[in-house]
């Protein structure tokens, strides 16, 4: 019996690596051997642990080296077909010279009559078009059904457009806050992301972000809006509270009651059921609700917070509830994990 | 290091020297690059952001090399392998796990936080992962991080898949071992 001991099998057994002649037995020595069985539930235990790694969001400052490093890099070893290349690109220029207006443009696709957006252009598709629209050099955007545009500046350290009704996609591969949409209610500021926004005849709108980071920003104010989050925004109001898109149904409703309300008893109500409903990722709607509620709702929204990402030993309720800006700063190091 | 938006056609582009497409290889992958260096650096945030982009460089001077997804994938794992483990070798001392604390629950209030116990465990083998040796460390990393079939591990590696059979039990065994207090909880949390 001893030397067929399979302890050293287990995990390729564990995780299906083992050939079918080899994986039939191991099961027959794990049935009459509780060594070998109790070393499986070592090894199953092990794994179960491991399992419950999670990736961690790089920060987008990894990405600033990159942009710095030399793009020849890319493509050092293709000197004879740049060489060609250019030639082609100045025949392509000198065409483009002669066919299409100067200035800078955007190029427009899937929109009969319209191949480039150019600044003061509006973009306006109907009930049943969309379009395609190359960001410069830097994203692409897809304008839904229904959805007007304008583009208001592009040049090498701003691009930014009007986002008046409609819907549209963007997914950019920039250096952060390169490209901007206005809407009614506030301006959507790229972050290095992939991203929904719908802006609706009243002027309200709502962001989903699905890679990345957006920020939105009304009058000098920012709310960022990770990966995985929406947030609604309101016209003369600006961004309500972004929240997390597996928050429960309870959650989202009574936050969005918290955010409509004045201070009152029933406003206190709906925030109960928030923290009551809150798990470790909703932090990121309890995190921006505290500069938006009283001092005492604030005081709750600490006690929540403090069981979900409890607080550096230097950060108190009484600071929280105050708004004390290094307590805040603290503590946002440790909640803002969430969407670094 | 998979990922459905990444194709054959992606990497073509970026041997054209295309930015945009040498951006999407960068976000598609700089997540799980950065979390394997993290944790390989027992949380060293500096550390893990030097590999992440170090990793990227080395990528850019050399993506002309793979003419596919899977070529590039295989020499994305060694370079990563590559990158953390001659870190490692070049400092004198070992990098502590900073301040995450002992694994602490807290009482039956706290026990319906699944989230927040999973968060727990997760910090808990972390620590245990942080204390094993460099080579089994890397191996549980790209096993769970990158979901990695032993082959690949072996190939970023360079060792056999014997060998990758061998480290991932003494891994599993160290992890039980240590947090055998986690059994319980560890069914809660899950």
């Amino acid at each position: 019996m001893f030397r067929t001991h399979i302890i050293r099998d287990l995990s390729a057994y564990h995780h299906g690596e083992l050939p079918h002649a080899v994986k039939v037995r191991v099961e027959d020595h794990l049935r009459s051997c509780s060594k070998c069985r109790n070393a499986y539930e070592e090894i199953k235990l092990g794994s179960r642990l491991a399992s419950v790694l999670q990736t961690t969001v790089a920060p987008e400052s990894a990405w600033n080296r990159l942009v710095e490093a030399p793009l020849a890099r890319l493509r050092p070893r293709w000197i004879p077909a740049v060489v060609a290349a250019a030639a082609a690109a100045l025949i392509l220029a000198i065409f483009v010279r002669n066919h299409v207006p100067a200035g800078p443009s955007w190029e427009v696709s899937g929109l009969a009559g319209t191949s480039h957006l150019r600044p003061g252009d509006v973009l306006q598709t109907s009930t049943s078009s969309e379009a395609q629209i190359k960001i410069a050099n830097i994203g692409q955007l897809t304008v839904g059904p229904d959805t007007r545009i304008r583009l208001l500046v592009t040049k090498s350290d701003e691009h930014r457009i009007a986002l008046d009704r409609g819907r549209v996609e963007a997914q950019t591969w920039a250096p952060p806050r390169l490209f901007v949409v206005d809407t009614p209610s506030a301006s959507a500021i790229d972050l290095g992301c992939k991203y929904s926004l719908q802006v609706q005849e009243d002027g309200s709108s709502l962001l989903h972000v699905t890679l990345g980071l957006v920020a939105l920003e009304r009058d000098g104010y920012e709310t960022i809006v990770p990966a995985g989050a929406f947030c609604r925004t309101r016209k003369g109001l600006g961004p309500e509270t972004p929240f997390f898109e597996d928050s429960s149904t309870e959650f989202q409703a009574a936050l969005q009651r918290v955010d409509s309300l004045g201070d009152s008893p029933e406003r206190t109500q709906q925030l109960e059921v928030v923290l009551r409903e809150a798990h470790i990722r909703d932090a990121l709607s309890l995190w921006h609700l505290l500069p938006h509620v009283d001092a005492h709702s604030r005081e709750l929204i600490y006690d929540r917070l403090a069981v979900l990402l409890p607080p550096p030993k230097e950060v108190t309720r009484e600071g929280i509830a105050a708004l004390d800006p290094k307590m805040l700063d603290a503590w946002r190091k440790i909640v803002s994990q969430l969407w670094q | 290091m998979t990922n459905q938006t990444i194709d054959d056609r992606t990497i073509e582009a970026c041997r054209r020297g295309d930015s945009g497409a040498f951006r999407l290889l960068f976000e598609a992958h700089k997540d799980r690059v950065y979390s394997i260096a993290l944790c390989f650096f027992d949380g060293d945030e500096a550390a893990a952001k030097d590999i992440t982009q170090d990793v990227f460089l080395k990528l850019m001077g050399t993506i002309s090399q793979f003419e596919n997804r899977s070529q590039f994938s295989t020499w994305l794992h060694r370079i990563v392998t590559n990158a953390c483990l001659d870190r490692k070798r070049t400092l004198r001392r070992f990098l502590s796990f900073g301040d995450s604390g002992e694994c602490q629950f807290r009482d039956g209030r706290a026990s319906s936080e699944e989230k927040y116990i999973r968060r727990e465990i997760e910090a808990s083998v972390r620590k245990v992962i942080a204390s094993m040796t460099p080579k089994l460390k890397m191996t549980i990393l790209l096993k769970y991080f990158e979901d990695l079939s032993y082959d690949e591990i072996a190939a970023a590696m360079r060792c056999s898949k014997g060998t990758v059979a061998s480290r991932l039990n003494r891994a599993h065994r160290i992890l039980a071992r240590k947090l055998s207090h986690l059994r319980n909880a560890f069914v809660v949390g899950e």
